[in-house]
C-alpha cells in the first residue's frame, strides 16, 4: 500500500508511551482512548506483519475471503497464478466496496455502481462507457489496478500481510514463534491443517488489547472457568497446584506462549491437552501418525500436544482451535475461532469440531465466560482512579531462557509484560520518526 | 442448508398441543428454568444453532451442536451460580409465530416457527430468526428430539449466547 499523506499526524502522536507502559503497569487509558486506537491502527495493524487467512480458506484458484487490517477492508484472494494476494476492497473509481460476500469464488469483481471490472488479481479489466476518459483504456488499466497489500507472505499455510512495505521479513517478525506453527502442523499426519470448517465470529464489547490479555493469561482459569470445571470436568490440569509445571514465556516480538509441555511430559499421557481420551476413540489418527512417525515419536507428540501460542497482533493458535481478531473501535473487537482440521486425520478432526463449539465461541463452556471477564474489564477500566493497570506478578520467577523470558509460575504476567514492551517500541518509534 | 430446505413446505395443520409445547418450552428457556427445560428433551435430543453458511454440522462449526449429554452440561453448568456469562442471568421474552407443520409420520412432527427474542442483559439485543422442532410423540406427551435456531445474523459476529436461545 502506498502513503500516508505527510501531514497525517494523530494527535496520540504527542503521547510519551514511555511513561503509559512501565515495567509492571500499563495506564488505563491506553483501553479506551478513542485517538490511541486510532494511532495503534495505524503504527500497529497497517504498518506490521497482521495475520489476515489461512491458505485453506482459499485452495483453488478465485477463492477469496473478506478481511480486514486495522481500519482497511480487504479481499484476501487466490489467483489463476495461485499466488494469493491481499487487495484493498476499493473500487479505484469512486471508492465503493467491490466486494460484498464473506468468502466465495470469483475470477472477476464487478462494481455495483459503476460496473467497473477487476480479475481476481486486481488488475482493472473493464470500464464502462470507456470513452468519458482522456486516457486510454490501456493507460486507465495500468494506472487503476486495486491497492495491494505491500508484501504478503505465507508460513505453515497461514497467510500474513503488511500494507505499508517496511515491516521485513516474516520469518524475522515470527521469531520465536515460527516453531509454535511447525508445532501445530506436525498434529497433523499429513503436514498440514484445514481451517475449512469455518469460523464462529463474536462480537466483544472489548478493547483488543484486553482480549488478546485474556486469551494468554495463566492466573484466571481457576477463577473464570470455576463453574466449567466444578459442574462439568475437572481442568485438564491442576491449576490449584503450586507444584504445576506451566512456562509462561515472553517469546519477544510481541509474541508469547502458555507452555504445558513440561506438565504433560512428567505425566507422561497422552492427550491431556484433549480431553485425555483413549486412543481408542481415535485408531486411524493413531495409525496414521505412526506410519510417519514411528511409535516413539508418536506418542512424544501425542503426550506434548500442540501450542496455546499468541502471535502478535492478532493470531492465537489456541490448541486445537485458530482464533484471531479484528479490533472495530477502541471498545469492540471481533473474535474468530475456526476449529482445526488435521489433514490425514478425519475422525480426529471430527472430534475437534465438536470440542470447539463445547469449549469456544458465543455459546462455549470457556470463552462465552472468558468474553464475560473482556466485556467486564473494559468497563471497569473507564473508572480514571485507579490509573494504573498491573503486570507486576511474577517478575522474580523470570529467567531468560534461549526460547524468551520465561517465568515456571503459571500466575506470572509474563506474557502480557511482553505484549505490552513491544507495543510500547511500536508506538514509540513511529511517533519519534 | 441442504438438511432444512428439504423440510421447509408445510404439510399439515397445527395442533393446539403443538403450539402448547413449544409455548411452553419458550416460556421455561425465557425464565431461566434450568432444569424444567432440561426435562423435556428425549435422550438423544440435539440442540443446534448452525453458523451462517453452514451445509454439514458433522465437517463444519456450528455456534452450538449439543448433544443429550452436552445439553446437561450446558444447564449443569448454569446451574452451577459461577457461569459469568449468565451472572446475573439474561431476563428475556420471545414471541413464536408462524407455525408450521412441516412433516408427521405420527411418530415424530417437525414443527417451524418464526421467533423474535429481547435479551436483556446490562443492554437489551434482539435476536431473531427461525426455529425448527423436531417433537416426538410419547406415552407421556410430546418430547423434544431436536431444536435448530436460524439465527437471522448467523453469518455475522454475534452477542454471547450463553442463554438458552
Ligand atoms: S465506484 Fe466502482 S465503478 Fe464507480
Ligand atoms: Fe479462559
Amino acid at each position: 500500500m502506498t502513503m500516508r499523506l505527510e501531514q497525517d499526524r494523530l494527535a496520540a502522536d504527542a503521547i510519551d508511551y514511555e511513561k503509559l507502559i512501565q515495567r509492571d503497569r500499563v495506564h488505563g487509558s491506553l483501553y479506551t482512548d478513542a485517538d490511541i486506537f486510532q494511532k495503534e491502527m495505524r503504527d500497529i495493524y497497517e504498518s506490521q506483519w497482521v495475520f489476515v487467512a489461512h491458505e485453506s480458506e482459499i485452495p483453488e484458484p478465485g477463492d477469496y475471503v473478506r478481511r480486514r487490517i486495522g481500519e482497511q477492508p480487504l479481499i484476501v484472494a487466490c489467483g489463476k497464478d495461485l499466488k494469493v494476494r491481499v487487495m484493498l476492497n476499493r473500487c479505484t473509481h469512486r471508492g465503493n466496496m467491490l466486494c460484498q460476500s464473506d468468502a466465495g469464488n470469483a475470477t472477476l469483481f464487478r462494481c455495483s455502481f459503476h460496473g467497473w471490472t477487476f480479475s481476481n488479481d486486481g488488475r482493472l479489466q473493464g470500464v464502462s462507457f470507456r470513452g468519458g476518459y482522456e486516457q486510454s483504456l490501456g493507460e486507465l488499466r495500468s494506472e487503476l489496478g486495486l491497492a495491494e497489500a505491500a508484501q504478503v507472505g505465507t508460513y505453515g499455510g497461514f497467510i500474513f500481510a503488511n500494507l505499508s512495505g517496511d515491516a521485513g521479513d516474516l520469518e524475522h517478525y515470527l521469531g520465536n514463534a515460527k516453531d509454535a506453527i511447525d508445532r501445530l502442523v506436525r498434529m497433523s499426519p499429513a503436514g498440514g491443517i484445514d481451517l475449512s470448517a469455518g469460523w464462529m465470529k463474536h462480537d466483544n464489547n472489548a478493547n483488543w488489547k484486553v482480549v488478546n490479555e485474556v486469551q494468554v493469561d495463566g492466573y484466571h482459569p481457576l477463577f473464570v472457568h470455576e463453574s466449567l470445571y466444578k459442574a462439568i470436568k475437572p481442568a485438564k490440569v491442576d491449576y490449584s497446584s503450586d507444584e504445576l509445571r506451566v512456562a509462561v514465556r515472553d517469546l519477544g516480538g510481541g509474541h508469547s506462549e502458555v507452555d504445558y509441555t513440561a506438565e504433560y511430559q512428567a505425566q507422561d499421557r497422552e492427550f491431556i491437552w484433549f480431553s485425555s481420551i483413549p486412543r481408542s476413540r481415535v485408531p486411524d489418527y493413531i495409525e496414521a501418525m505412526e506410519a510417519l512417525h514411528g511409535p516413539e515419536r508418536t506418542h512424544d507428540i501425542l503426550v506434548d500436544g500442540p501450542p496455546h501460542t499468541f502471535i502478535w497482533p492478532n493470531l492465537f493458535l489456541a490448541e486445537m482451535q485458530v482464533m484471531f481478531i479484528e479490533p472495530l473501535s477502541v471498545e469492540q473487537t471481533i473474535q474468530y475461532t475456526a476449529p482445526i482440521k488435521l489433514l490425514g486425520a478425519e475422525e480426529m478432526s471430527a472430534r475437534i469440531i465438536r470440542q470447539t463449539e463445547g469449549a469456544m465461541g458465543p455459546a462455549g463452556f470457556l470463552i462465552a465466560d472468558d468474553a464475560e471477564m473482556g466485556e467486564r474489564n473494559q468497563v471497569g477500566l473507564h473508572a480514571q482512579e485507579p490509573e494504573w493497570v498491573l503486570f507486576g506478578r511474577g517478575f522474580e520467577s523470570e529467567k531468560v531462557e534461549p526460547r524468551g523470558i520465561t517465568s515456571y509460575d503459571r500466575t506470572s504476567e509474563t506474557s502480557q509484560r511482553g505484549m505490552w514492551q513491544h507495543y510500547r517500541t511500536l508506538m514509540t518509534e513511529t511517533t519519534n520518526d | 442448508m441442504t438438511e432444512i430446505q428439504s423440510i421447509a413446505t408445510p404439510a399439515g395443520s397445527v395442533s393446539a398441543e403443538l403450539v402448547d409445547f413449544v409455548v411452553h418450552e419458550a416460556r421455561l428457556a425465557d425464565e431461566n428454568r434450568y432444569a424444567e427445560w432440561e426435562s423435556l428433551w428425549a435422550d438423544d435430543g440435539i440442540y443446534w444453532v448452525p453458523t451462517g453458511d453452514q451445509k454439514d454440522p458433522q465437517t463444519q462449526v456450528s455456534f452450538v451442536f449439543d448433544n443429550r449429554h452436552r445439553i446437561g452440561s450446558r444447564i449443569a453448568q448454569l446451574r452451577s451460580g459461577r457461569r459469568h456469562s449468565q451472572t446475573p442471568p439474561s431476563k428475556m421474552r420471545r414471541q413464536l409465530s408462524n407455525f408450521e407443520v412441516l412433516s408427521d409420520d405420527g411418530g415424530e412432527v417437525e414443527l417451524a416457527a418464526n421467533f423474535s427474542l429481547f435479551e436483556h442483559r446490562y443492554t437489551t439485543t434482539i435476536w431473531a430468526g427461525r426455529y425448527l422442532y423436531r417433537l416426538r410423540y410419547t406415552a407421556d406427551g410430546l418430547s423434544l428430539v431436536k431444536k435448530t435456531v436460524l439465527l437471522i445474523n448467523n453469518e455475522s459476529a454475534i452477542r454471547t449466547i450463553a442463554f438458552i436461545l
